[in-house]
């Protein structure tokens, strides 16, 4: 409490605020420009199966898109297209204006696309500390004889890294955890531990595969605050996998419906709910 | 000349296959290469030879009995050290180390037991060479041929014919799958086991037959499992073709370059061709799913 | 310049009592601590598998062999070149082989590996052949050793705790996911493909300071095999347990002479065992310290005085 009130304490949150201003500028001036990301005509078939026909989507800065469907209808996919695991056999994906059809996956992740898996999958043996470290590596930029002789920009940068992946477990509320073993939390923790991982990339655009699968109604309700507060704080903009229609219906602004590879309808969850072809698709299918 | 080098190379190529056939079923169901692969052969090999010139017993019989032997060594491997490394669930690097740990054990038993020495067979076939057509063929050579024939036709049989072979082919695709569907995996992969084993046996019989016998003989399952590579892992008919292309290959640049050389190019082959080709003539690529 | 180090060990040893059997023993342990900490970087962090390295080895041997005793060149400049020779051609044969998967990249080290050998058995007029390449001047006195194996396990050490370190030990996690935080899987790999090899090449010219001789048999499949096994041995993902590992397994059929004929059985259980009951070998992921030592001892107590203060 008393710290609250020194002079100090008061410069520092002025600085921040400033900085903080600064960073709004710069995300508005990107904002008014193209879309976060534009896929077009995307297609992309294993063998005879067509995992995703002809597939268009635009998300505009800030929106959180749902990718929604029934197992199998290629959302997993579409990831894997983005994030250059595969590479599309036609159409163009575009990401903030520049063409990162078919690059590969290390490029399009410095680019400023993070993502989280459908099956976790952290850095199992290493610290909750770690796992966020290795993810900002883009911001250590010394080189080997400097690694070796611990120069003053090693330190420097080290104590950076340190400190901006401490800042992010913070946020998502794992500073406690830092040292342990990423294996040794439970479930939702490392549901976090993933997204505070994708976040050290400071991301523009942030995949989440299946956030809340395994998750019951309370922890998927608790994680669509989760979500937001992301969106919120980072100014990001979110394409996520879903199941559940009541975490896509409270949080995203819009989302595309899926089924065997094809796009059945785009909208907002209300909109899209009362689709027909949704609905057949729903009930007829395995949901 | 090159009549006679070309089946002298089948020959030798056949008796990669009986090996490489081996690692291609192992791998298919397993995800690892069985590096003690070879250390079957030569144990298959010492047991025949105890039998037939120490116990004294017929030579057919005591064949039998080493590639029995081949096999229960084969089988206690699966059943002893890699089922339960498997249950750990610990990376296929694992197997793959536990195997070579395996392979310095056994060519250390053997060298412990029946020192260094080079050991043949007393048997000896009454026409060592019979010509045909101008060219000197080794009777050895083409028995092996055949018999090797007779064995690697069955064999495909069985994978492809049988429930046997059906049950090992769904659990190469998705074990877990197979395991819901009512196959017994782990009695299969012990199967597959005993079967690799006893090849193993066969070749190594074939092989000590041809030269001799010794505690480093294992070191042509390095031959197999490379020409099982070629062939691509996991595949069957791969590692048969991949064994007597390297078979001939071997025998051709012996005769006509330089015998000191033959593994240079054995290797440099192999090298080259996974450049082409990553993943071996016949190989199925397989991507890491996210 | 050897003279100068040989005449300052002797003076070393002279002072500390140090017979020439125990220098050998020495010298042989250090040898094999930086063969093991390349092995440990590669195998312990990276979980890419060479059974290749006894080949770099060799070209760190043949290299500085030749050019000590053939150009005459200063043992210290030779000895590095034929670790950055080995290094280089690590680098060439990990850019076209390791994008190949798994079994694919092993088998081609291996093949790697004993194409060196059968090469430097062909090509008799530039090494020498099976007979060997002798006439080496005896370069690597024990202090000199000793100075090589620190200055290895500090670069090491350094190395691991660093960006380029975690990098690798991501990839040995999850490929995958290391990709999709923007590490170059393939970049790394190679990184520490190549680091492994330079350090095998080192070991390789020190060992040929100490033989004094070299023959290919020296860097055959086996010694390959052996670095592995040793490697597992001290533990996947530790440098201090790898270390304790190098010294553990050449130091063993020193004391129990009686034992050496079956060293090489014992190493072979020893690794079945360990890859069936300890996976991460005897230290695992964590690094041997002195301060976790006492923490260990000291925490039953702190804990006995909390139960009784509540």
């Amino acid at each position: 409490m008393s710290e609250m009130n020194t002079p100090a304490y008061e410069q520092k949150i002025a600085i921040l605020e400033e900085k903080l201003n600064a960073l709004e500028n710069k995300v508005n001036s990107l904002e008014s420009k193209d879309p976060v990301l534009e896929m077009q005509h995307v297609e992309k078939h294993f063998g005879g199966v067509h995992a995703i026909d002809n597939f268009s989507v635009k998300i505009e800065h800030g929106q959180i898109h749902g990718l929604i469907g029934p197992n199998g209808a290629g959302k997993t996919t579409i990831f894997n297209n983005i994030t250059g695991i595969y590479a599309p056999d036609a159409g163009k994906i575009i990401f903030m204006g520049e063409d990162i059809t078919g690059s590969p996956p290390h490029k399009v992740a410095q680019m400023g696309i993070g993502r989280t898996f459908q099956n976790i999958r952290l850095f199992s043996n290493l610290s909750v500390l770690d796992n966020v470290i290795i993810a900002s590596g883009m911001d250590a930029t010394y080189n080997l004889p400097q690694a070796i002789f611990h120069s003053d920009k090693f330190k420097k940068r080290e104590k950076l890294l340190n400190d901006k992946a401490m800042n992010l477990l913070e946020i998502v509320g794992l500073q406690d955890k830092a040292n342990e073993r990423a294996s040794s939390l439970p479930y939702g923790h490392q549901r976090k531990l993933e997204i505070a991982r994708a976040m050290a990339l400071d991301p523009k655009l942030l995949l989440l595969d299946e956030p809340a699968a395994g998750m019951n109604a309370d922890e998927s309700l608790e994680l669509v605050d989760f979500v937001r507060q992301i969106r919120d704080h980072f100014k990001i903009t979110i394409l996520m996998i879903e199941h559940h229609m009541d975490v896509v219906s409270n949080l995203c602004d819009y989302c595309t419906v899926l089924n065997f590879g094809k796009t059945l309808a785009v909208g907002t969850p209300a909109e899209v709910k009362s689709n027909p072809e949704v609905i057949r698709a729903y009930l007829g299918g395995n949901e | 000349m090159f009549l006679q080098q070309f089946i002298t190379g089948i020959s030798i190529g056949g008796i990669y296959a009986l090996l490489a056939t081996g690692y291609s079923l192992i791998y298919s169901l397993l995800d690892f290469s069985n590096w003690a692969h070879g250390e079957f052969a030569m144990l298959g090999a010492y047991f025949a030879i105890v039998f037939a010139n120490m116990v004294g017993l017929p030579f057919m019989l005591a064949a039998l009995l080493g590639v029995c032997g081949g096999a229960l060594i084969s089988f206690l491997c699966e059943k002893l050290v890699y089922r339960h490394i498997r249950s750990t669930g610990a990376p296929n690097m694992f197997l793959m180390i536990g195997a070579m740990g395996l392979s310095t054990i056994f060519q250390q038993v053997a060298n412990l037991i029946f020192t260094g020495q080079y050991r043949s067979f007393k048997f000896k076939l009454p026409v060592s060479t019979i010509e045909i057509a101008g060219a000197y063929l080794g009777v050895l050579d083409l028995i092996s041929l055949v018999l090797t024939a007779v064995i690697l036709v069955f064999l495909i049989y069985l994978i492809n014919k049988t429930k046997f072979g059906l049950n090992v082919r769904a659990i190469a695709c998705n074990a877990n799958a197979a395991r819901v569907l009512g196959v017994r995996v782990d009695r299969s992969i012990a199967s597959v086991f005993l079967l690799a084993g006893s090849l193993a046996g066969v070749a190594g019989i074939l092989y000590g037959m041809k030269y001799n016998v010794f505690p480093t003989m294992g070191n042509i399952g390095l031959k197999a499992f490379v020409a099982s590579v070629v062939g691509g892992l996991g595949s069957v008919p791969g590692a048969i073709v991949g064994s007597l292309l390297l078979g001939v290959l071997e025998t051709f640049v012996s005769g006509y370059i330089s015998s000191s050389l033959r593994d240079f190019f054995s290797f440099a082959l192999l090298i080259v061709l996974l450049l082409v080709k990553p993943s071996g003539l016949f190989g199925v690529d397989v991507q890491d799913k996210a | 310049m050897i003279e100068a180090f040989n005449n300052i060990n002797a003076a070393v040893c002279e002072f500390l009592h140090i017979n020439p059997y125990i220098q050998g023993v020495i010298i042989l342990v250090c040898i094999n601590v930086i063969a093991i900490l390349g092995m440990a970087v590669l195998t312990g962090f990276t979980r890419l598998f060479s059974f290749g390295n006894a080949g770099f080895m060799a070209i760190g041997a043949y290299t500085a062999a030749i050019l000590i005793v053939r150009h005459d060149f200063n043992f210290l400049i030779a000895m590095v070149l034929g670790a950055i020779l080995a290094g280089f051609v690590a680098f060439l044969l990990g850019s076209l082989t390791l994008k190949l998967k798994g079994d694919y990249f092993l088998i081609t080290c291996l093949g790697f590996g004993e194409c060196v050998r059968v090469l430097l058995n062909y090509f008799k007029k530039f090494s020498g052949g099976s007979a060997g390449f002798p006439g080496i001047p005896n370069y690597s006195s024990m202090l000199f050793s000793i100075l090589c194996a620190v200055l290895a396990f500090f670069i090491a050490w350094r190395f691991i705790h660093s960006k380029y370190g975690r990098n690798i030990t991501s990839i040995r996690e999850n490929e995958v996911a290391a990709e999709a935080v923007g590490i170059n899987a393939f970049r790394y790999k190679r990184m520490s493909f190549t680091f492994s090899a330079v350090y095998a090449g080192w070991a390789g010219a020190l060992f040929a300071g100490y033989m004094m001789y070299v023959v290919p048999t020296n860097f055959a499949l086996n010694k390959s095999i052996e670095l592995i096994t040793t490697t597992v041995i001290g533990g996947l993902g530790s440098l201090t347990g790898s270390v304790l590992g190098a010294i553990l397994v050449t130091l063993l059929p020193e004391f129990f002479r009686s034992l050496s004929n079956y060293r090489m059985l014992i190493y072979g259980v020893a690794v079945v065992l360990i890859i069936m009951f300890r996976p991460n070998g005897l230290y695992g992921y964590k690094e041997f310290s002195l301060k976790r030592l006492i923490g260990r001892f000291s925490k039953p107590k702190a804990e006995a005085g909390k139960e009784a203060a509540s």
